[in-house]
């Protein structure tokens, strides 16, 4: 019954097309069509995680050709619980969009899409088809952005797509060069091959350094992450909520997998300097993600640069070889995706029901949305890393795994970040719960006095600078409130979790 | 030195494409041009794979002997990333346009001082 | 010694945490909601008290909900210690629920539902602080409590609140950063974080650069909020806070969480005689007594009421940690029984200093002569708790300090006693003017006190209320502020002219036997507020006079008594 795995990319994608079809028959057609595919991806997904993490791994050969010439699918608690996140969070997303997203049919075909790009990253167990999944995410993650309205999100789409082009094929490059040197692309053959080659070769050891950056670029780690934050920052809200929560998960994803399970950790033994600047990458990008975040004005650029810090904290936990750390990362990485994509969302909902998108804007935020306040607040001490919640889980992992390997100075890193992240969420938890509405504003809130909580409100200071305020649905309420609510859940789960996980990560570490 | 020059000039090329890309990408203020950048670049890497799959004096990929050919998965690897390069560049264009006709121009430079003021 | 599996420690975290949604949802009336803030007090109350018994017969109860992370499960366990902190912070918190009706009711204050919710929230963490298992679970409350706190320090939404509350998470936060460092290393050093009487076994054969650097990280962290020179400076600044929060949270359950994270680590991490063999306890006595000496002298010099008992906290929170540094038996038994001995008493001192803005919006110490007239009962409860805090005998302060002092002279260690004597002398220097003004000046008649009044570096004329001159030329008149600023005053001068212009209100020719100014004269019947706030400050005086006169009746006493004994296995 492994013949599921290909459903999970073949659903997906088969939906994409349908949504376009549909588009020619009626026009904004493309929700229900979207929810469909993405519950059946769910249950797809579900079903491949359960088998997964209880029963053991997953394979597929697709189209009968014998590994290592064919394309192999495989589907281990690693990838198993990166492809949950995605379904999961793709359904949650679509039901946030139906009121605010975009509506068009074509919209939905490129959700769709990036929707099968990182299913299939996620379940390949082959470099190229990796490469392909890679640039097809790329592709519709470049649409989605640019489906904002206005030139902005054009310009910040055109920018992505030339920086993650160069990470694509950079990735191609450096797969290149390891297919050179031992004539295969399979992930498992690769792995044995290389190491019969020799770790410390300049052939393999060029190989890693152009797969890894080019994943890096993909991931925004810092100095590669100039793409990131003004395309999180253009697109429509929707977008920048899924982005933000899956497409550099996956990218880092398929970094643990390729060190992993293609290098190896004995690659990294044998070669102490990448293992090392992988860790100095990972410290820069703490503690300068963090920097830059606290210097931006825009609730969402400061956003997408804390994402730059706490992919900083998922590579550190790659770069300790620990099994710890290694579960630590996993578990941020899921955390950091329900957190991140949560506030994303939520300040895309007081976006719509406020016109607030500036730090200041979010002065006296509280009285005039207390829902969207609160799940924000609780949203941001989540990621601060307030215990119990996952954000403190997956740090405490990770921080365990440093000093397990005994590398202080990354300890010191990722303690501190606690403080490097309070740095930026402060300032808007102060202004919400602590400030009055500015004078401006409290107009809108007269205004407000007698509509509900989801009617409309008048633009805030201005109407020309900030966007018309639309309807705010309850659907996106439910979706921020489901968010801020698995931050806090999740970080009870994660030692079931672990245990789950646990051998999947231990082989990877062998 | 030069034994490596007249023996492996497609690795030269190679290089000397993906260099003149990523000038391309970086010097260039015309976003069309960058794309072009990209575009050589990307050839430089399908260039570079095509040259790894040639074997000296082998036959062509159909097997009908038994003496050395040409591996022809390169060639299959590269096919599909050409396809992949030519939805990349029909996606930046389509952005090329949408931009031109909300600015007016395809001066990067003044692009991102125009996103600066909004 | 049996473990009971109950689910009475949850209880008592879970009434005051479930307490906020009601609280939050009946915020159009306040009626409903302080009804609900008052079950949930006394629930949390009843639950701890239920325990109490069998914790001192020997019995601990846990609540185990399985693994949180690998190796450490999340629990909840009554202990000794934990009993000790947790009763009283419930204990507190029913008397600070009726008097912060009366504060916030009598200041109209804003945002009450918040500041309600805020409160039970800290309260459900400060007990869940009390009954951590381990470390980790321990960190896990630490860490809310000071989530939860942070709305109440910054309630005012002045500029000056605000700075307060970024003062307080910067601080509190990293020191947070230095425990979970320091958990990290035990963690490492002996694959559990369990408190176990005596300390972790591992840790003795542990590498002692790594013990000791474990210790530092976890005292200097627990240190912030315990407010351990030169860590202090939050404290002071979080006055701005309504006075109820000033006195439950900054001198009970903050603080005190601190103390009582340093109090664990010593004893149940580390354990005392491991802590002696690392050489950790003397440079941690030194600071504690430092700080307990500096911060008596800074008290002298606040003319603000407030601010002279903040630091006067600072203070006596280092008595604690020097008793826990000392190590010996006997100044264990002092430090940890001067935990709820202080809270009674720093509790009623701030209730009074509240009870004293609410009614007179007096702020300043020297606008006090003769309000002992206008506020008789008050100022009793306050001169008793002052006494109490300078340690003269039959009030609590006495009974602990009488340990520390045992403690210190029996461990050979006399420069801790002459530094607790000092302090204690500061003590009288800083509390009896206060007292001395109420009772026996009057507003035109009041002596000079130059050691607290005159201006630092030389005399500075000072002719008339309306010029209030300091030595570093800064002049002291602040414009009038909209919003109260429940009688902080954020220089050590006080507030003035604004202050003495209050005052004056309530101070009238008429009410003196020959013309002269004099405070509104009222009854001992309680005409001088409401009883909302006189309850709970004759309370908290009588539990000061309880712990001082019948040590041995009160619980407290037992419980550490039997924390000594688990820690030490000697009885004292």
């Amino acid at each position: 019954m492994s013949d599921l795995v290909p459903f999970a990319v073949a659903v997906p994608i088969v939906g994409s097309v349908l949504a376009l079809l549909a588009g020619l028959v009626r026009s904004k057609s493309g929700w229900p069509v979207a929810v469909v595919a993405s519950a059946v991806h769910v249950g797809v997904a579900a079903e491949l995680a359960r088998r997964a993490l209880f029963e053991g791994t997953v394979r597929y050969v697709v189209g009968g050709f014998e590994v290592p010439y064919g394309i192999e699918l495989v589907v281990d608690g690693l990838s198993a619980t990166v492809l949950g996140l995605v379904a999961v969070v793709s359904l949650g997303v679509l039901a946030y969009a139906r009121v605010a997203g975009p509506r068009s049919n074509p919209f939905y075909a490129a959700y769709l899409l990036l929707v099968a790009g990182l299913t299939g990253l996620t379940i390949t167990g082959d470099l190229f088809n990796m490469y392909v999944f890679l640039e097809i995410t790329g592709l519709a993650a470049y649409v989605v952005v640019a489906s904002g309205d206005g030139g902005r999100s054009a310009v910040a789409a055109l920018r992505y797509l030339l920086i993650g082009t160069v990470g694509a094929s950079l990735f191609l490059l450096g797969l290149g060069y390891a297919y050179i040197a031992t004539g295969t692309l399979n992930m498992g053959d690769l792995a044995t091959l290389l190491a019969e080659y020799g770790h410390t070769t300049t052939l393999v050891q060029t190989a890693f350094a152009f797969v890894v950056v080019g994943l890096l670029i993909k991931i925004a780690v810092f100095p590669l992450h100039t793409w990131q934050p003004e395309a999180y920052a253009a697109s429509p809200d929707s977008v920048s909520g899924l982005i933000s929560a899956l497409v550099s998960t996956v990218s880092a994803y398929a970094l643990i997998r390729v060190v992993y399970t293609v290098f190896t950790p004995e690659f990294l033994a044998a070669n102490p300097l990448a293992r090392d600047l992988l860790g100095v990458a990972a410290a820069v990008s703490i503690v300068a993600g963090s920097v830059l975040a606290v210097a931006q004005t825009e609730v969402k650029r400061m956003l997408a640069y804390s994402s730059v810090a706490q992919y900083g904290l998922v590579i550190a936990g790659v770069s300790l070889v620990n099994e710890t750390a290694m579960i630590g990362a996993l578990v941020h990485l899921v955390g950091h995706a329900i957190m991140k994509g949560g506030l994303f969302l939520t300040a895309g909902l007081v976006a719509t029901a406020t016109g607030a998108r500036t730090v200041d804007d979010y002065e006296g935020l509280a009285e005039r949305l207390p829902a969207g306040a609160t799940a924000f607040g609780v949203l941001a001490l989540a990621m601060v890393g307030i215990p119990p919640a996952v954000g403190f889980v997956g740090k405490w992992y990770i921080a365990l795994g440093a000093v397990e390997t005994e590398s202080w100075v990354l300890t010191a890193v990722i303690v501190g970040s606690t403080l490097l992240t309070l740095a930026y969420f402060a300032r808007l938890v102060e202004r919400m719960f602590f400030r009055e509405t500015p004078v401006a504003a409290g107009d809108a809130e007269a205004a407000r006095d007698d509509a509900d909580v989801g009617a409309d409100v008048t633009a805030a200071d201005g109407g020309d600078r900030l966007p018309a305020p639309g309807t705010v649905s309850l659907g996106m309420y439910a979706v921020v409130v489901a968010a801020a609510a698995l931050a806090v859940a999740l970080g009870a789960a994660v030692f079931e979790y672990a245990a789950l996980v646990e051998p999947t990560v231990t082989s990877l570490l062998s | 030195m030069i034994d490596v020059i007249a023996t492996r000039y497609y690795y030269l090329a190679t290089f000397l494409l993906l260099g003149v890309g990523t000038y391309m990408m970086i010097g260039n203020r015309n976003i069309v041009k960058k794309v072009i950048g990209v575009n050589i670049f990307q050839t430089g890497i399908f260039l570079f794979f095509i040259a790894s799959a040639y074997l000296e004096g082998a036959n062509p990929p159909v097997l009908t002997t038994e003496a050395p050919h040409v591996s022809p998965l390169p060639h299959v690897l590269i096919l599909t990333a050409i396809v992949v390069g030519v939805s990349l560049t029909a996606v930046a264009l389509g952005l090329v346009v949408r931009i031109y006709d909300e600015y007016g121009t395809l001066d990067a430079d003044t692009l991102w001082e125009v996103r600066a003021d909004e | 010694m049996t473990e009971i599996h109950s689910l009475r420690p949850v209880a008592a975290v879970l009434i005051s945490l479930l307490a906020t949604v009601p609280i939050l949802a009946s915020r159009g009336r306040p009626n409903v909601r302080e009804t609900w803030t008052m079950l949930a007090a006394l629930g949390t109350f009843g639950v701890v008290a239920s325990m109490v018994p069998g914790v001192l017969a020997g019995d601990t109860y846990v609540t185990d909900f399985g693994t949180f992370v690998p190796e450490v499960s999340f629990a909840l366990r009554a202990d000794p210690l934990g009993i000790l902190f947790a009763l009283l912070a419930s204990t507190l918190w029913v008397v600070t629920s009726l008097y912060s009706i009366g504060y916030m009711r009598g200041l109209d204050e804003h945002d009450q539902t918040r500041y309600f919710a805020a409160f039970a929230g800290s309260v459900a963490s400060a007990v869940g602080v009390a009954f951590a298992h381990n470390l980790i679970v321990l960190y896990v409350f630490y860490e809310l409590l000071t989530v939860a706190t942070y709305p109440l320090v910054a309630h005012d939404e002045t500029d000056e609140a605000r700075a307060a509350g970024r003062k307080y998470l910067a601080y509190t936060f990293g020191g947070g950063v230095a425990v979970l460092a320091g958990i990290l290393l035990v963690f490492v050093l002996t694959g559990t974080t369990d408190f176990t009487a005596g300390g972790i076994a591992g840790l003795a054969g542990a590498d002692p650069a790594l013990a000791r650097a474990a210790f530092g990280l976890l005292v200097a962290g627990f240190g912030v909020k315990a407010a351990l020179m030169p860590m202090h400076s939050w404290l002071p600044d979080a006055m701005v806070a309504p006075t109820p929060v000033s006195g439950l949270l900054h001198a009970v359950a903050v603080v005190k969480s601190g103390v009582f994270g340093i109090a664990r680590v010593v004893l149940d991490v580390f354990g005392p005689d491991l802590v002696g063999d690392l050489g950790m306890g003397l440079p941690l006595a030194v600071v504690a007594a430092l700080t307990l000496v500096i911060a008596s002298v800074i008290a002298l010099r606040q003319d603000n009421l407030k601010r002279r008992l903040a630091f006067s906290t600072v203070s006596q929170l280092s008595y604690i940690v020097l008793g826990l540094a000392v190590l010996h038996p006997m100044s264990l038994t002092g430090g940890l029984l001067h935990i709820p001995a202080h809270a009674f008493m720093k509790l009623t001192l701030f209730f009074c200093a509240g009870a004293i803005h609410v009614e007179t919006h007096t702020d300043d110490i020297s606008n006090m002569a003769g309000i002992g007239k206008r506020m008789p009962l008050t100022m009793t409860a306050f001169g008793i708790a002052a006494l109490g805090m300078a340690g003269i005998p039959l009030v609590a302060g006495f009974v602990s300090k009488y340990f520390l002092l045992i403690g210190t002279v029996s461990a050979g260690q006399m420069v801790f006693t002459a530094a607790l004597l000092v302090s204690g002398v500061l003590n009288i220097a800083y509390f009896w003017p206060v007292v001395y003004a109420a009772f026996f000046e009057t507003p035109d008649r009041s002596d000079e006190k130059p050691v607290i009044g005159a201006a630092l570096g030389g005399w500075v004329a000072r002719d008339g209320a309306d010029q209030w001159l300091a030595s570093d030329g800064g002049a002291g008149g602040r414009d009038g502020d909209p919003t109260d600023d429940h009688g902080y005053a954020d220089d050590h001068e006080g507030q003035g002219p604004v202050d003495s212009a209050a005052a004056a209100e309530h101070i009238d020719r008429e009410h003196g036997p020959d013309y002269r100014p004099e405070w509104e004269h009222r009854g001992w019947t309680g005409e001088e507020s409401t009883w909302f706030m006189l309850g709970p400050i004759l309370f908290a005086a009588a539990g000061s006079l309880t712990l001082g006169v019948v040590p041995d009746a009160a619980v407290f006493l037992r419980i550490v008594r039997l924390v000594v004994a688990g820690a030490t296995g000697v009885s004292v």
